[in-house]
């Protein structure tokens, strides 16, 4: 190992630089800055090279992060993004949107006391270098099979499926009922942490690669739908991979007001206009108004950030329960509170006041319990603990749930659970249906870009193994199948 | 008071000991008869297990009387005699005292006492009757067997045309000797031959070596159990089972005054078993031999080659009767002898015969004479040389010589008297001889050899010996035939890059490789010229358990040294290493022609692959390329095939005459795969060996999977000539394209690579003891770890491999599934590996992060369901160890938990295994100190000191001092207060990271307080050598013992060892010194830094070793006399009580340990940045350190209650019922399908216990018998009663060891080390103070000897005086003779020395503090020296100041030689210039002088302004700059 390493001793964490707060609120571009190669590689080297790589242990892809941060200390940026992506799909997405205070730099082993090793941005780095150097390249199969599968949800499950599969050599489609690639990357998550063009970078590659799109495209049995039997008759297999979009409702008095509207809706709306989409205003928009946010997750975030950005009057964010046990990324919270929202802790909605819109949330001061069996703080109302903050958008941001697809798509023969994930064999992926496999949020329920990722490459190798254990048995029976290609 | 204490009686002294041990030991003795028939019954059902008879080692004491004016003399025999009996301690005795482990004399044959036996029945024989007598042993209780022998031998003798003139029952006297011994005894007789032709004696002589050959033969084909101690017209050897000093009571022969003789080769043997076997007693027909031969497998090999050739005009009529010349199941020396013995016979004398077989080293920097240097080099071409400790003594009935190894590791010391001997032997003073007979007194240095030509009458020294076998032939001539092409294939080679980097990767591929081996492994040897380090333990899967084919090199484990010879350094002592390699067409060995020395050499074996072409090129037709590679699509059988079709190709070629046989890979395709080289290259040395050809031809081999160090180690060891790693090459390549060595050559770049393996070669060579590659050559020094029984016969013929494994089904399988990943799809990235430090798709590792959460959740929270957790999930991990192979067998009824033994009780059980301050930091260390005391377990301060404030009670209670304190070879920090501060002393002999090296502490690690504890000097790198110097033998260590024992009369001595095959014999070796405890450590321990081949692999599993040692412990009955601990990634309860049933009742728990206080295995320990600290000495790090001792106690606490319910649930109450309980364990499963087989039953092998407990029963500890210092403590009351000044005076004889010792530890523990004023009590001795004078002894104490000292002279020395001088009688010249012996003042901290004579080898090696002053000294002075002064007022010897780097050294040097002998890798030598230190050598000469009364050195001062321009000051380079000793400009420039 270079002697260049272990700097963390010496060298203090630097992350890149961000723009100023005041910058930042007026548009939806990103508000990192790009490492220079020399803050990079300087930033790299504070790695411990741990026996035990804590960061790589808490990746849910288990990113090889001390082996890049060496090349990367080492100048050898090339070689960093062969082996960042062997592990990744999307690593530029990844080091933006991780949440890696919670995953890798959070179990980074000198985090105590020296701040951990700046993955997420070099993670980043390594790959906008990759881009602009161009080392990127589509992964072309080796030889064409004759085999397809289609993928349902262009989200970063389908997506990160759809590019091991294609590059083993499988005909790949892709369906997703909304008009572009990239599901939640694309209309979910605000600009200001992943600029629309990355992913625009990702389907080119994609396309490239030959993987073809059917967007638009919803399944079931409506009009204009294709039903999923027909997948299976287009396909040799079909991966579901339609994340999950029933957004949780809250109740209370007054939830049936108008200005009281989900955060997705709210965040596609905006998505769309940074995308250069004509939509009206309306009541998504909220600019001038004095905006609540419900919820103290990564998606509430993105909504107070967003109305920030759309000129709100004042934004405020209402939490159950306190900085420490939100469930959303503290550096957000941070970037938040930067550009100027205003976080109410421990305080839960108990109605929504107004005629027909709304102008104010009354909400219920909470104190923090004893631990409950899973270790988490219970909570319970303060006595005489009610007060109330004017409003006049309320956006939940409460969390998702699964769609009923057995209903929705017709297929009784899909079986869920109560919760209505998609249930799989956990090593195959597989469905109740034969040859139908899940993958992402509508198996796992919510949750990160990245496990998406990771669902997606293990259903890819999965489903790659299922299609060789069929061929052999139709077409060289009584032979050995050759090895399928190991997918790492 | 007494005087003298002449009455002082070693036997007597032996029999309370003997008594003493018994002590807590209540069960009936064993009868001698019972205990041999158990015994043999025990020894067969163990051979099913993992002990094996060959293991075996014995060492000794030896030496020899000779009549320097040639005649036969009485006064010759009876100093042999006289001498036997000095040496008592170093042998070992039986429990019974009497059972001795072999002894024995050889002289000549007294032909008068024969005659007159032949004359008692016949007719008076004519004058000049030559009787030839053979000595033998029968079988005693067989009657038929006894008689078919005597047939054998009358039937071969009369065959040969000789005639019988009977038997003679040998007069033998059983009283003398042990139950056992009398059990085991043969029936004893001679046959007396009568020369009926009249032959000369020369030819009578060789018939009789022809006789008994063909005896020998006639014998094992008869299956009798016959054995011929002599048969011989000249000599004869009288040995046994006996003690030593029984010799004349057992033999009456040879009280009888018509035995005279001109010679006679005296031994005392000590072995590591207790079976009296009559046969192993020495001396053998030529030789007698201390030490061990560490090459002996390589040499038993090469033999086996060279017989072809054999050929000898006087032989050749006999030769298939000689063949073969080894004969089987013989011990190391017994083989020596063999072939000592065959080129005796053949034309060669002894002292040519010495010089052949054990040379003196040839090394580059010697101060050689050129004609000896070419004698030497001769000798080098015509046989690979029988390296390791040795110090000879053999005779071919015409010379006696005694002749030491080329590092001169076993002591000899000799007296020349004015009656016309020459004695010499393994200590001074085993023959007494008046002081003013003496004519000098000397000792044997390195390689050197004294011989006496007994017919000419005449003593040639080392000097004119060589000047005499130099003379005999023109061998300057004749070395000049040796083509050194070293130049030839290195000069202007155009180093040659041979794939595309698709290509390259896709090769990468097939061999395994991933981006760790090249970034962790590969870059490091460029980059640094030297083996990449790593820190902790390996805590993968086995190679066989591994779901991962990692490689054949996997499957091999290193050998190393450890107790019965010690390995070497090869960074400091790099004069007698050698990585020369010959190729070509091996001779005759028993000619003497220019012929021998045609032959090819090189440097180095490892060959770029520019001067593989050009050596392929240089060889032209004599050479022949064979391709290794096979069909893929044949798969199995394809490898099959093509063994057999490379083995049948090179013996074609070798039989047309090809005389170097080329073994390549390249070939390699989508289609080919290639076998794996080491099995190509065993595959064809064996075939050759075994169609005797193999010294036809020489073997290089070109490779793709040879990388690190251990593979070419690996690849040699099995037989290649050459190893061209053509691949690692091909990826030096690669990356110095892509910039990453920066702006150097290709060829520069793997001559780096060169460099760092052949440093690592010599590392892995030294490791085990031995110097020469052409030794290790195909001597197949490793042990296999899951290589299948079948394969192993196969190809790696003896290679010990104990429970099976792979074969070539699943060798095949695994690389043809590597092939395929490389060639048969998308060339990917290479893996990122995961072998060394964790990835998720690589190696498993047993400890990951959850673990180490869940362990660290579970302390901290005091939560046992936590840990229960954490314990569940640690056993349903992937096999990681053999333990995990094993389950308990049920059957038993549970009982209920309360019932069981106490956690309290428990926890006693378990200990903090050593881990240094240096290695942890204070506040761990401390941490863990406390705990342990807290829970009354022990922990052991590893090597590195203590501050001796930790043994004070702190405030709240707590004591923070070790129990356990560590002694190792660097002996930091070892006072005389460190060793009383403690209940329990250990020796690490190994550490499991890396048996058989030394270690280093940078000079940054070496703080202030680092330096203070170790007695060194801040920011100086501190070096441990790789042996203990005062532990070269198992005498040795029993001697080290003894003086530990004297230093601290209450602890209990443990010895830890590492796990390896054969450690069964070497535990036994190490209860016989009388260890307390036997420490077995496996291989998985951690380390601060250490080689990453040497963590990964050298040691086996403790599995392994433990279950051999308590086996082999049991066999021979000591088990209940020591205890058994074992550690290495003990991590659970269920460890430990599988490591109980495997025989251990005392456990280590290192790593785990750690985990509790904070570690989570960032593996950097060697950077001092850990971010826990947990083992960074930076002050900013140390504040990181959240471990409390109620944490480490939590684990204890935990892993004793997992015990406690599992023996709960298998049905027992305590530990010490399930101890050695093999029959407990099943093994659950066989590990792969591809495996041939995975047979864990050697491990559960059970020996019968007898009437003995199968664990330790002993109440205290084993008892040594009391030195002088009993009568001295007695004579010393109004000292520590009053604190008298007193002056005691004593008469001393070399078997009074450890003198002062005893004393010095009531005097720390009454007065401290520093509060006598020197000299408050002064011993005087007289005559020869045994070994150890003065070992660790203190202030306040001065030893005045008046005579002559042996060994390790002020070992430890912790501020006493020791003045050695020769008595006022002697009219010796002080600086000519030697008066002390090998490795003194090693370890020393402070106190001082003058010696009026020269000191032998490595003296004051380790030196921290002491100040001394001889008159000249052997080789390897001031070795790693940190501290003192030493003056040396004469010859310093070759290699001075090896790893010196702390301390001042002064040597005067009359004859300008120094500099020639120097090392100057540490050290500048200086003129002494400076004002302040002319004034300090000078009062330091004089000190000298005043104490010695050294004629010598009033002379120097009588001269002063003369003598003080020759002197120079040495001062290590670091040291001056940190001290500020100013550097003349000159000098810097050129050190």
């Amino acid at each position: 190992m270079s002697a260049k390493m272990l700097s963390f001793v010496s060298v203090p964490q630097a992350q890149p630089p961000r723009r100023e707060a005041g910058e930042r609120r007026g548009d939806f571009d990103e508000i990192y800055e790009d490492f220079t190669p020399a803050q990079a590689g300087t930033q790299a080297s504070r790695c411990s090279q741990c026996g035990v790589p804590f960061c790589s242990i808490h990746c849910p892809l288990g990113n090889n992060i001390p082996d890049w941060l060496m090349l990367t200390a080492e100048g050898r940026l090339e070689e960093a993004y062969a082996v960042s992506q062997a592990t990744n799909t999307f690593p530029e997405i990844c080091g933006r949107i991780c949440p890696q205070d919670r995953l890798c730099e959070g179990n980074c082993v000198i985090e105590k006391g020296f701040e951990s090793v700046t993955i997420g941005a070099v993670e980043r780095y390594i790959t906008d270098t990759a881009f602009e150097k161009g080392w990127v390249k589509p992964a072309m199969p080796v030889r064409e099979l004759s085999s397809s599968v289609g993928i349902i949800g262009a989200g970063p499950a389908g997506l990160a499926a759809a590019e091991r599969l294609r590059a083993t050599g499988h005909q790949v489609h892709v369906y997703d009922r909304h008009d572009r690639v990239g599901g939640l990357l694309i209309y979910g998550i605000p600009g200001f942490k992943l600029e629309k063009d990355i992913v625009a970078r990702r389907e080119k590659l994609l396309q490239d690669q030959g993987v073809l799109f059917h967007l638009s495209q919803a399944i079931g049995s409506g009009e204009g739908e294709i039903t999923l039997k027909q997948l299976r008759e287009r396909h040799d297999a079909v991966l579901i991979a339609t994340g999950v979009y029933k957004a949780r409702e809250t109740g209370g008095p007054g939830a049936g007001l108008s200005g009281i509207v989900r955060a997705l809706d709210y965040l596609t709306v905006s998505n769309r206009r940074s995308l250069g989409d004509e939509v009206p205003a309306g009541e998504l928009d909220a600019a001038g108004k004095d905006v609540v946010v419900i919820g103290g997750g990564d998606t509430a975030m993105d909504c107070v950030r967003t109305a920030i950005r759309q000129g709100a009057r004042s934004v405020k964010c209402l939490y159950r329960r306190d900085r420490a046990n939100m469930p959303g990324s503290v550096r957000e919270v941070k970037n938040a509170e930067e550009e100027g929202v205003e976080f109410v802790w421990l305080a839960a909605p108990e109605a929504f006041l107004g005629d027909e819109t709304v102008t104010g949330v009354r909400a219920q001061r909470m104190r923090l319990g004893l631990p409950d069996a899973t270790g988490r703080q219970s909570i319970e109302p303060e006595p005489d603990g009610l007060f109330t903050i004017k409003a006049d958008l309320v956006i939940k941001a409460l969390g998702f749930d699964p769609e009923p697809l057995p209903e929705l798509w017709q297929a009784a023969d899909l079986e869920v659970s109560r919760w209505g994930t998609v249930k799989v064999d956990r090593e195959r992926f597989e469905t109740s249906i034969p040859g139908v496999f899940a993958a992402g949020d509508i198996v796992r329920g919510a949750s990160l870009v990245v496990w998406a990722i990771r669902d997606g490459r293990d259903a890819a190798a999965q489903i790659d193994r299922w299609i060789g254990e069929q061929t052999a048995g139709e077409q060289v029976t009584g032979k050995q199948a050759s090895a399928p290609v190991a997918a790492e | 008071m007494m005087d003298t204490i002449s009455g002082f009686s070693p036997a007597a002294k032996r029999g309370k000991t003997s008594s003493t041990t018994n002590r807590g030991n209540a069960s009936a003795p064993e009868s001698g008869a019972a205990f041999v028939e158990t015994w043999k019954r025990n020894a067969g059902a163990l051979q099913q297990g993992l002990y094996r008879p060959e293991d075996e080692h014995d060492s000794c004491g030896v030496g020899l009387v000779a009549a320097l004016d040639g005649k036969k003399r009485r006064d010759v025999v009876e100093a042999g005699i006289e001498a036997l009996k000095a040496i008592w301690h170093r042998g070992a005795v039986d429990a019974d005292g009497k059972t001795g482990d072999g002894a024995g004399i050889h002289v000549e044959i007294p032909q008068d006492f024969f005659a007159d036996s032949i004359r008692a029945t016949s007719e008076p024989l004519p004058a000049g009757t030559i009787i030839a007598i053979g000595q033998v042993f029968l079988p005693k209780t067989d009657l038929v067997a006894q008689e078919r022998c005597r047939q054998i031998i009358e039937t071969e003798i009369l065959a040969f045309g000789y005639g019988i003139y009977g038997w003679r029952q040998v007069p033998i006297d059983t009283s003398c000797i042990g139950e056992k011994a009398n059990a085991t005894r043969p029936e004893i007789e001679q046959i007396l031959i009568r020369n009926k032709g009249g032959r000369p004696e020369a030819e009578f002589e060789r018939d009789l070596y022809v006789i008994r050959r063909r005896i020998e033969k006639a014998a094992i084909a008869n299956q009798v159990d016959l054995y011929i101690c002599s048969l011989s017209c000249r000599s004869v050897i009288y040995k046994g089972m006996f003690l030593a000093e029984h010799l004349t009571i057992f033999y009456p022969d040879l009280l009888d005054p018509r035995f005279v003789s001109r010679f006679a080769i005296y031994h005392q043997r000590y072995s590591t078993n207790t079976f009296p076997t009559w046969k192993l007693a020495q001396p053998f027909r030529r030789v007698a031999h201390n030490g061990e031969i560490n090459t002996i497998s390589g040499n038993i090999n090469w033999m086996r080659s060279h017989e072809t050739r054999l050929a000898d005009p006087a032989l050749d009529p006999f030769m298939s009767d000689i063949k073969p010349v080894v004969q089987v199941g013989g011990s190391d020396t017994a083989t020596l002898d063999n072939v000592f013995e065959l080129l005796t016979h053949a034309g060669r004398d002894a002292p040519a015969v010495k010089a052949l077989m054990v040379p003196a080293s040839v090394g580059a920097h010697s101060s050689m004479k050129a004609a000896h240097r070419d004698m030497f080099s001769y000798c080098n071409a015509v046989m690979e040389p029988w390296d390791g400790p040795a110090a000879l003594c053999a005779t071919d009935g015409r010379w006696v010589i005694a002749g030491l190894d080329r590092s001169g590791l076993r002591p000899l010391r000799y007296t020349r008297t004015s009656g016309g001997l020459l004695i010499v032997g393994s200590e001074t003073g085993m023959v007494k001889v008046p002081e003013a007979d003496i004519l000098s007194r000397g000792r044997l240095g390195p390689g050197e050899t004294i011989a006496v030509d007994l017919d000419e009458a005449k003593l040639y020294s080392n000097d004119a010996l060589l000047d005499l076998l130099a003379g005999r032939q023109d061998f300057g001539r004749w070395v000049k035939k040796i083509q050194k092409i070293g130049s030839v294939v290195r000069n202007d080679v155009v180093e040659p890059v041979m794939y595309s980097s698709e290509e390259l990767r896709r090769r990468q591929l097939s061999v395994g490789s991933t981006l760790e081996e090249l970034e962790q492994i590969l870059q490091p040897m460029v980059e640094n010229a030297a083996e990449a380090i790593g820190s902790m333990g390996d805590d993968t899967p086995l190679a066989v358990l591994s779901e991962r084919y990692r490689g054949l090199a996997h499957y091999f484990r290193q050998s190393f040294s450890q107790v019965t010879n010690p390995p070497i350094d090869s960074l400091r002592e790099t004069r007698v290493m050698s990585l020369v390699t010959r190729l070509g067409n091996l001779g005759n060995i028993l000619a003497q022609s220019e012929e021998q020395c045609d032959l090819l050499q090189l440097p180095s074996p490892v060959l770029t692959n520019g001067e593989f072409e050009a050596l392929r090129n240089f060889c032209g037709v004599r050479g022949s390329t064979i391709d290794t590679t096979f069909r893929a699509a044949d798969g199995e059988k394809g490898l099959r095939d093509a063994i057999a079709r490379i083995r049948r190709e090179a013996e074609e070629r070798v039989r047309e005459g090809c005389a170097h046989v080329f073994l390549t890979d390249e070939n390699q395709s989508a289609e080919r795969a290639a076998i794996p080289t080491i099995l190509a290259t065993a595959a064809v040395h064996t075939h050759l060996v075994r169609n005797s050809l193999r010294t036809f031809t020489s073997l290089n081999v070109r490779s793709a999977d040879v990388l690190d160090v251990h593979a070419v180690a690996v690849t040699i060891g099995v037989g290649a000539t050459t190893v061209n790693p053509y691949l690692a090459q091909e990826s030096i390549a690669d990356r110095l394209r892509r910039g990453l060595f920066g702006k150097i050559s290709l060829r520069d770049a793997v001559e780096r690579y060169r460099k760092a393996v052949d440093k690592g070669l010599l590392k892995i060579m030294s490791k085990m003891g031995i110097s020469i590659t052409a030794s290790y050559r195909g001597g197949c020094n490793f042990e296999a770890l899951g290589l299948s029984r079948a394969l192993v016969e196969e190809f790696f013929p003896g290679m010990p491999s104990r429970i099976s494994g792979i074969g070539l089904a699943g060798i095949a399988r695994n690389v043809l599934s590597f092939h395929h990943e490389a060639w048969g799809t998308a060339a990917a990235v290479l893996p990122v590996g995961g072998l060394y430090k964790m990835r998720r798709s690589g190696e498993f590792h047993a400890f990951d992060g959850t673990l180490i959460h869940m362990l660290q959740t579970a302390v901290s929270s005091d939560s046992f369901t936590i840990y229960r957790r954490y314990a569940d999930a640690v056993q349903r991990q992937k096999p990681v160890a053999l333990r995990d192979l094993l389950d308990f067998r049920g059957g038993r009824t549970p009982i209920s938990v309360e019932e069981v033994e106490s956690i309290t009780q428990l926890r006693k059980r378990l200990n903090a295994p050593a881990i240094s301050l240096g290695a942890l930091s204070p506040e761990a260390h401390e941490t863990l100190s406390i705990a342990m005391n807290r829970i009354g377990a022990k922990s052991d301060s590893g090597e590195g000191g203590e501050d001796p404030e930790r043994a004070k009670p702190r405030a709240n209670g707590d004591n923070a001092s070790s129990a356990i304190k560590q002694v190792a070879s660097g002996r930091f920090g070892v006072t005389a207060q460190y060793l009383n501060d403690c209940r329990e002393i250990e020796i690490k002999v190994a550490q499991g990271a890396k048996p058989g090296e030394g270690g280093q502490l940078p000079g940054f690690k070496v703080t202030e307080l680092i330096a203070k504890l170790r007695h060194a000097t801040p920011g100086v790198t501190l070096i441990s050598p790789p042996p203990h110097h005062d532990i070269y033998s198992i005498e040795d260590l029993a001697q080290l013992i003894y003086d530990l024992k004297q230093i601290n009369p209450e602890a209990r001595v443990t010895v830890k060892l590492v796990a390896r095959s054969g450690i069964g014999t070497i535990a036994a070796g190490v209860a016989k010194a009388k260890a307390d405890a036997i420490l077995i450590s496996g291989h998985s321990g951690g380390t601060g830094a250490s080689p990453q081949t040497s963590v990964k692999y050298a040691g086996l599993p403790w599995e392994l070793g433990l279950a051999e040692a308590h086996q082999v412990l049991m066999l021979n009955r000591l088990r209940h006399r020591v205890t058994l601990r074992t550690d290495g990634g003990i991590k659970t309860g269920r460890d430990v009580v599988i490591a109980a049933m495997l025989g251990a009742e005392e456990f280590g728990i290192g790593t785990a340990s750690l985990v509790a206080m904070g570690c989570i295995m960032v593996r950097q320990c060697h950077s001092n940045t850990c971010p826990v600290g947990v083992c960074s000495q930076d002050p900013a790090m140390r504040a990181k350190f959240e471990g409390t001792p109620e944490k480490v106690i939590n684990l204890f606490s935990f892993i004793a209650e997992d015990v406690r319910n599992i023996l709960a649930s298998l049905g027992f109450r305590t530990l010490n019922e399930i101890i050695g309980r093999t029959d407990l364990l099943y093994q659950v499963s066989r590990g792969a399908d591809y495996l041939d087989d995975l047979d864990l039953n050697p491990l559960l092998v059970q020996a019968d216990p007898g009437p003995h407990a199968r664990y330790c029963t002993l109440d205290g500890r084993n008892e040594v018998p009391d030195t002088l210092d009993a009568q001295m403590i007695a004579d010393a009351r109004p000292l520590f009663e009053h604190g008298e000044k007193m002056q005691l005076q004593y008469n001393v004889q070399n078997t009074m060891r450890a003198i002062g010792t005893r004393i010095s530890s009531l005097i720390v523990r009454q007065f401290g080390m520093k509060t006598l004023a020197p000299g408050h009590l002064t011993v005087r001795l007289r005559g020869s103070a045994g070994q150890s004078l003065g070992a660790f002894a203190v202030q306040g104490l001065k030893l005045e000897v008046l005579g002559d000292a042996n060994d390790y002279v002020g070992k430890g020395l912790s501020g006493a005086t020791i003045v050695v001088r020769q008595p006022a009688s002697s009219t010796l010249a002080s600086n000519t003779n030697a008066i002390i012996g090998n490795t003194v003042l090693y370890g020393a901290t402070a106190g001082t020395l003058y010696a009026a004579g020269l000191a032998g080898e490595r003296f004051a090696v380790r030196n921290s503090g002491a100040t001394a002053v001889v008159e000249g000294c052997g080789s390897n002075a001031c070795e790693y020296m940190t501290g003192g002064t030493v003056v040396i007022l004469g010859d310093s010897g070759d290699n001075f100041g090896a790893g010196f780097t702390g301390g001042m050294a002064f040597v005067y040097d009359a004859d300008g030689s120094f500099e020639q002998k120097v090392n100057p890798d540490n050290v500048f030598w200086v003129r002494v210039t400076d004002e302040e230190w002319q004034q300090k050598l000078r009062s330091l000469v004089e000190t000298h002088a005043a104490e010695t009364h050294s004629g010598y050195a009033a002379m120097l001062l009588h001269k002063w302004n003369e003598v003080l321009p020759h002197f120079w000051q040495i001062v290590p380079k670091d040291y001056a700059r940190i001290i500020g000793f100013s550097v003349p400009e000159t000098m810097a420039v050129s050190a």
